[in-house]
C-alpha cells in the first residue's frame, strides 16, 4: 500500500470512528437506567426540561459520558503502545497485572487512611509503575518474555494474587468493603467530584510521553538492530513508552477502576483497520477506544434495567472473544 | 512385607514384586513411601486441624471425643462441626489433586489444571445462575456440573483438543473470564440477599458445604479414583506424542474423552462443596511428582497432597487472623499464586 493510499484510509477510517464517538456520546447522555424516557432526556438536554431532569442529564449522564471518553482514550492508547513495546498481540494492561497493580496501590493507601482523589491518582501511578516495571522486566527473559501467550498467563498470576490480597483488606477492614469493592470491579458512574479535573491531566501527560515515542516504536517493530542502526535507542524507547502506559493506566484506573479487555478490544480492531504501524494505529486507537467503552458502558445501563451491571462485564463479554480469537489465529501476527 | 523376588532380574530397580493371590504386582518403592508420608501428614494436620478453635482441646480430649468418650459437648462438636469440614476438606482437596493430575498429563502442560482453564469458573457461574437467577429444582451441584461439562468443553473445542500447548490455556483463560463475567452479571442483577446466599461459591471457603454434597463429592471419588488409576497406563503413555502413544496400542480419543469425564466429575463435585479453590489442582500434582521422583502419573499421591494442602490452608485460614476467617480460596491464591509465576518463569531454563 503506498503512502498516500494508507493515509487516505487513515482518515477516512478515522472520520467514521469520530463520528461513531459522537453519536455514542448522545446516546449516552439520553439513555439510562432509570424511568427518564430517551425524548424527555432530549428536551433536558436542550435546556427545556423539568429541574431533576435536567440534573439527571447534566451532572450525572454527562460527567459519566466524557469520563468515559478520558478512560478510553487512556486504556486504548495504553493497550496500542504496550503491544508495540513488547511486541507482544495480547500485551494489555488488564491481563498484565498493571491495572490490578494499580487498584491495590490504591486500596492499600486506603487501609491506611489515604482519602483525597488526588492522592489515589498519585498512588495509583505509582503503583501502574511497578507493574509495568514487573512486565518489562519479564520481557526481557528469555523464553519466558519471548513467549506472548506465557507472558499473558504470568500476567493472570499476578493479578490473582492482588485480587487475593485486597480481598483479605476486604475481609480486615469491613468498614470500606464498598470503597474497596470499587477498585476490584470498576464504574463509570457516581465517581467523587474532581475525578475528570484530575484525570485531564494525567492522559494528556500520558498521551505526550507515548506519543513522543511512536516513531522510535515503528521501528523498533523491524527489530532491535534496525531500530538502532536507525538511530533509535531501544531501551530507552521502551522504558519512556511504558512509563507512559502506566501514567495512563494509572489514570484511567483511578478514575474508573480497573477495566479489563478494553486494551486489548480496541488495538485489536485499530491493527485490523489501518494495519500493524503504530503510527496509524495509535490516532485510531485514541478513537476506538471511547467507542468501546461508551458502547460498554450503554449496554451496562440498559441490560439488566432497572439495576445496572459492572462495565467489566460487559466489556469482559466483548474481549473473552477477541482474546479467543488473536490464539487461535493460526500465527500469532508479530508486532 | 510379603515382597517376593523369586529371580531378582525379574523386579526392576526401585520396585517391590507384590504376588498377591497369584497375581504380580510391581509397586514403585518410592512412591509407596510419599504416599505413606502424605497420609500420615494428612493424619496429623486433620487432627491439629480438629483441636483448633473456640474452644481448643488437648489432642488427647481429641481422640477421646472422636471416640465418642469425654465431655458431651465436645463430642457434638467435634462431629458435628469439625469432623464434617475437615471431610469436606480432605476430599475436596483429594479431588482438585486428582483432576489437575489427569488434566496436566492430558494437555502435556503443567499449567493446564481445571482452575486455569476456566472449569472452575463454569462451575461456579452456573451455581450461582441456581441459586440467584433461575430458580429451579435442580440442586447446586448437578449445575455446577452442567457449568464444569459447558466450560471443559468450550475450552478443548475453541483450543484444539489441548495439544495445542499455551494457546490452549490462555484460551482456557478466556473462556474462564467470561464465566466470571456471567457471574458478576447475575450478582448485579439479584437483591442483597440472594448475593450473600451465594457469595461462598465465589470465593473458595469450606464454610458453606452442605451434608449432602459432601455424601456426593465422596461417592463421586470412590467411583472416580479407580477408573483413574485403570487408566494409569494410558496415561503413561500419554506423555510421550500422539504417534508414540497409538503406536504403544493407547486408543488416544477413548482415553482422551474418558479422563476428561473423569477430570470435569471430580472438578464439579470438588467446587459444589468447597467453592472455586483452583490452585490446589496445580500444586497436589506438582508436590506429589516432586516427592515421587518425576516417574510416572501420581495418581492417588496427587489425592493425598490436594487433601493435605486443602486442610492446612483452611487450618492457616481459621488460625492466622482469628477471629476473622479468611476463605481457603483466599490462602491458596495467596500462597499458590508465586508458585504459579515461580513455575512460569523458571521453566525455560530447565529445557533450554
Amino acid at each position: 500500500m503506498s503512502r498516500t493510499a494508507a493515509h487516505t484510509q487513515l482518515r477516512r477510517t478515522a472520520i467514521v470512528c469520530a463520528a461513531l464517538a459522537a453519536a455514542l456520546m448522545l446516546a449516552s447522555m439520553l439513555l439510562g437506567a432509570g424511568s427518564l424516557t430517551p425524548l424527555d432526556s432530549l428536551r433536558a438536554l436542550l435546556g427545556g426540561g423539568s429541574e431533576e431532569n435536567t440534573f439527571i442529564v447534566y451532572e450525572l449522564r454527562g460527567p459519566r459520558t466524557l469520563l468515559a471518553v478520558l478512560v478510553g482514550v487512556a486504556l486504548g492508547a495504553a493497550g496500542t503502545v504496550m503491544q508495540a513495546a513488547t511486541r507482544n498481540p495480547l500485551a494489555e494492561p488488564g491481563l498484565l497485572g498493571v491495572s490490578a497493580g494499580a487498584s491495590f496501590a490504591v486500596v492499600l493507601a486506603i487501609y491506611y487512611g489515604a482519602d483525597t482523589v488526588g492522592m489515589h491518582f498519585g498512588i495509583a501511578i505509582l503503583g501502574a509503575l511497578a507493574g509495568c516495571f514487573l512486565v518489562l522486566l519479564t520481557t526481557q527473559m528469555r523464553g519466558a518474555g519471548a513467549d506472548p501467550v506465557r507472558l499473558v498467563l504470568a500476567g493472570a498470576a499476578f493479578s490473582s494474587i492482588l485480587v487475593a490480597m485486597t480481598t483479605l483488606i476486604l475481609l480486615h477492614d469491613q468498614r470500606s468493603a464498598d470503597e474497596i469493592r470499587f477498585w476490584v470491579i470498576g464504574a463509570l458512574g457516581g465517581r467523587p467530584a474532581g475525578n475528570l479535573q484530575w484525570a485531564l491531566p494525567g492522559v494528556l501527560a500520558g498521551l505526550a510521553m507515548v506519543g513522543a515515542t511512536a516513531a522510535a516504536l515503528a521501528a523498533l517493530s523491524l527489530g532491535e538492530k534496525v531500530a538502532l542502526g536507525l538511530g533509535h535507542r531501544p531501551v530507552f524507547t521502551r522504558v519512556l513508552a511504558m512509563a507512559g502506559v502506566a501514567v495512563l493506566v494509572g489514570t484511567a484506573t483511578a478514575a474508573a477502576g480497573p477495566i479489563v479487555f478494553a486494551g486489548l478490544i480496541v488495538p485489536y480492531f485499530a491493527r485490523r483497520l489501518v494495519g500493524p504501524d503504530v503510527r496509524r494505529a495509535l490516532p485510531l486507537a485514541m478513537l476506538i477506544g471511547p467507542v468501546v467503552l461508551l458502547l460498554s458502558d450503554i449496554l451496562s445501563r440498559l441490560a439488566v434495567r432497572p439495576y445496572e451491571l459492572p462495565i467489566g462485564v460487559v466489556t469482559a463479554c466483548i474481549g473473552a472473544p477477541v482474546l479467543i480469537a488473536v490464539v487461535r489465529s493460526h500465527r500469532l501476527p508479530r508486532l | 512385607m510379603n515382597a517376593a523376588a523369586p529371580r531378582p532380574s525379574d523386579t526392576p530397580r526401585g520396585y517391590w514384586l507384590l504376588r498377591p493371590a497369584g497375581m504380580a504386582l510391581l509397586v514403585h518403592r518410592r512412591g509407596a513411601w510419599a504416599g505413606l508420608l502424605l497420609a500420615m501428614a494428612v493424619l496429623l494436620v486433620a487432627l491439629g486441624s480438629l483441636s483448633v478453635g473456640t474452644p481448643s482441646l488437648p489432642l488427647a480430649e481429641v481422640v477421646a471425643g472422636l471416640a465418642g468418650a469425654g465431655d458431651p459437648f465436645n463430642v457434638f462438636m467435634l462431629h458435628e462441626l469439625r469432623l464434617p469440614r475437615v471431610a469436606a476438606g480432605i476430599l475436596s482437596g483429594a479431588a482438585l489433586g486428582v483432576g489437575g493430575c489427569l488434566l496436566q498429563t492430558l494437555a502435556r502442560n503443567r499449567l493446564a489444571t481445571p482452575g486455569i482453564i476456566g472449569i472452575d469458573d463454569g462451575a461456579t457461574a452456573f451455581a450461582v445462575a441456581s441459586i440467584v437467577a433461575i430458580p429451579t429444582s435442580l440442586a447446586p451441584p448437578m449445575l455446577a456440573l452442567a457449568g464444569a461439562t459447558t466450560a471443559a468443553a468450550l475450552a478443548f473445542g475453541l483450543g484444539g483438543g489441548g495439544s495445542r500447548g499455551y494457546r490452549f490455556i490462555v484460551v482456557g483463560i478466556a473462556v474462564g473470564a467470561l464465566f466470571g463475567a456471567v457471574t458478576n452479571f447475575m450478582l448485579a442483577r439479584s437483591g442483597i440477599d440472594a448475593a450473600n446466599l451465594a457469595y461462598p461459591w465465589t470465593v473458595g471457603s469450606l464454610n458453606a458445604r452442605a451434608a449432602s454434597t459432601v455424601a456426593l463429592l465422596g461417592a463421586c471419588l470412590a467411583l472416580c479414583l479407580p477408573i483413574a488409576k485403570m487408566l494409569g497406563r494410558d496415561l503413561q503413555l500419554l506423555r510421550f506424542s500422539d504417534a508414540v502413544a497409538v503406536g504403544l496400542g493407547t486408543r488416544l480419543r477413548r482415553t482422551r474423552i474418558a479422563i476428561l469425564v473423569v477430570t470435569v466429575l471430580l472438578t464439579a463435585t470438588a467446587v459444589a462443596v468447597a467453592g472455586p479453590v483452583g490452585l490446589v489442582s496445580l500444586a497436589a500434582p506438582e508436590a506429589a511428582r516432586h516427592l515421587t521422583g518425576h516417574r510416572g502419573v501420581p495418581i492417588i499421591n496427587s489425592a493425598w497432597a490436594g487433601a493435605l494442602l486443602m486442610i492446612a490452608a483452611d487450618w492457616a485460614g481459621r488460625t492466622v487472623f482469628a477471629p476473622v476467617e479468611i476463605p481457603v480460596g483466599v490462602i491458596t491464591a495467596i500462597v499458590g499464586g508465586p508458585y504459579l509465576l515461580w513455575i512460569l518463569l523458571r521453566e525455560p531454563r530447565r529445557t533450554a
